[in-house]
């Protein structure tokens, strides 16, 4: 059984159909890519499966259950992480607390010692150690991005939504970046990212969706979507 | 000048800087967190007062032992008044909720009225309400001397539970981030009703203490949500740790102004206003 599916998806915003009829499945431990041009409904998808906005119409199953009508604390619960392209730390949070803070309240009844050895070895996983009693508001870009992944990863999700977390990465910290994501997977966390870096999307799907215009344009292995001439000519295409 | 007089001021207005900190952190923390600028919450200061006027009169409880009746039933109460109205209003624009919350005040204040009237009312038989020390020329009454230490063990205990517990954590992160808060399994509504419900307990915890230093009538809330508007504002809105501070110089230019200027009792209330003015000019002034 798929891990997170989506059926008939849509969003509209005033008469701007953001998302239609959007629907597909991520197996277990897959890593799961959404691309598309700029505004084609990847953000706004993901804002739904994590439970930002409300669908206008479609449903959401992750692990088998029902997840449309739930918010996004709820969503969590169930085993649904997020990081952001846009960061959302707590600013004057040293770098443990942020992780401490989704361990003790990402799943019910963790304990403070429970959440602190949680946060020490996600803190080890995402290199961040040597930046534990460092407030927030002081990292920088790539620590600020680590952050954002180690404080999701300590809600201990079953499937991690990232949204574009190589924006704004040198290609050396991307690489990184790379890394610790299929490390994630490793463990047995089930991925779904946007991204525009297409060398990022090669180097980690297994699967690759393509949007254009809130639809589902193609789907399959990297090479499979990036040969299709549909999409070289809705996105590849148009960026030459 | 005199110099026992200024001594005097100093020592009067240290001691009210406590019961100051702790009407005001609860302000604070409404704001902070939740966003809300709260003009009823001199009120729920003025019913902690008048319930503990109502249990010494009824059962003869000593206001000490009110403490412990006081807390959870204004937790209560804010909780209620959070769950009946306030979270409607919190995605409503700024004069909507302040309206709301001043609606709230007025229900409050009548409410005492019709119960308990317009008099002062005063718990007068207590035997250490008339204790006091001389140190020096100087007096200080065992009352304001024990609210002020009172004070300053609930707003430390505040202060190490948002720093150390969970629910401190949830608070501050809610304060900070609040997608981001929701996003890691923070329920933020839950969150806003503890935190309303625990501002309304700490100023009515206050209002125990004012009913034995002095004599309330309905109206005394007005007053501190005066005082307590003053400290938020000289602290930085929704800045709790600055609170502490911010309570010291209030309550210092209170009673200075109040002892060494003359007719200066009446011009307590002018302190609050002028502070107020000042802080927000010199704040908008750094801005622009």
């Amino acid at each position: 059984m798929s891990i997170l599916q989506a059926q008939g998806l849509s969003k509209k915003f005033g008469g701007l159909d953001a998302v239609s009829e959007l629907s597909f499945a991520v197996e277990a431990k897959e890593i799961f890519a959404i691309i598309g041009p700029n505004g084609a409904g990847k953000t706004t998808t993901l804002n739904m499966i994590s439970g930002l906005i409300k669908p206008s119409a479609g449903k959401l199953k992750l692990n088998g259950q029902e997840i449309s009508i739930k918010d996004s604390a709820e969503r969590c619960h169930l085993g649904l992480g997020r990081a952001f392209q846009v960061v959302q730390p707590f600013p004057e949070m040293t770098v443990e607390e942020n992780v401490l803070v989704g361990a003790l309240f990402g799943k019910s009844g963790v304990s403070e010692a429970t959440g602190r050895k949680l946060a020490q070895e996600v803190l080890k996983q995402t290199g961040l150690l040597a930046l534990k009693d460092t407030p927030a508001e002081e990292l920088t870009l790539l620590q600020e991005k680590r952050l954002e992944i180690a404080r999701a990863l300590a809600t201990q999700p079953k499937v991690l939504l990232l949204d574009e977390v190589m924006a704004g990465l040198r290609p050396g910290e991307a690489r990184q970046a790379v890394e610790l994501v299929k490390n994630i997977r490793n463990k047995g966390v089930t991925i779904v990212f946007i991204e525009h870096v297409m060398p990022v999307v090669r180097d980690l799907a297994d699967r690759v969706m393509v949007m254009d215009y809130g639809k589902k344009l193609a789907e399959g292995s990297y090479q499979q979507v990036t040969n299709n001439p549909q999409v070289i000519e809705a996105y590849l295409g148009a960026e030459e | 000048m005199d110099l026992t007089l200024l001594l005097q001021g100093i020592v009067s207005g240290i001691l009210a800087s406590g019961l100051y900190a702790l009407v005001s952190v609860g302000l604070a923390l409404a704001i902070g967190v939740i966003g809300i600028v709260n003009f009823a919450h001199g009120e729920f200061f003025m019913v902690g007062a008048f319930i503990t006027y109502q249990l010494f009169i009824s059962f003869g409880f000593d206001p000490v032992i009110s403490l412990f009746f006081v807390a959870p039933t204004l937790f209560l109460l804010g909780g209620a008044i959070y769950q009946s109205s306030i979270r409607y209003v919190l995605k409503a624009p700024e004069l909507n909720q302040m309206l709301l919350t001043f609606g709230i005040s007025i229900i409050l204040q009548n409410l005492a009225l019709l119960i308990w009237g317009g008099d002062p009312r005063t718990i007068s038989s207590v035997a250490y309400r008339s204790i006091g020390y001389q140190l020096g020329g100087v007096s200080i009454g065992l009352v304001p001397l024990a609210s002020f230490l009172i004070s300053l063990v609930i707003v430390g205990s505040l202060y190490y539970a948002l720093l150390k517990t969970p629910a401190g954590r949830a608070m501050r992160a809610v304060a900070q981030n609040r997608m981001g808060a929701s996003l890691i399994g923070l329920e933020v509504n839950r969150v806003y009703l503890v935190t309303f419900a625990l501002s309304a307990l700490l100023a009515g915890l206050g209002g125990v203490m004012i009913a034995v230093i002095q004599s309330p009538t309905p109206i005394v809330g007005f007053a501190f949500t005066l005082k307590a508007f003053a400290i938020v504002v000289l602290a930085g809105l929704g800045n709790i740790r600055g609170i502490l501070w911010a309570s010291l110089v209030v309550a210092l230019s209170e009673s200075l102004v109040a002892t060494l200027v003359p007719n200066g009792d009446a011009l307590r209330n002018a302190v609050f206003f002028a502070i107020i003015f000042v802080v927000l000019i010199a704040r908008s002034r750094r801005l622009a």
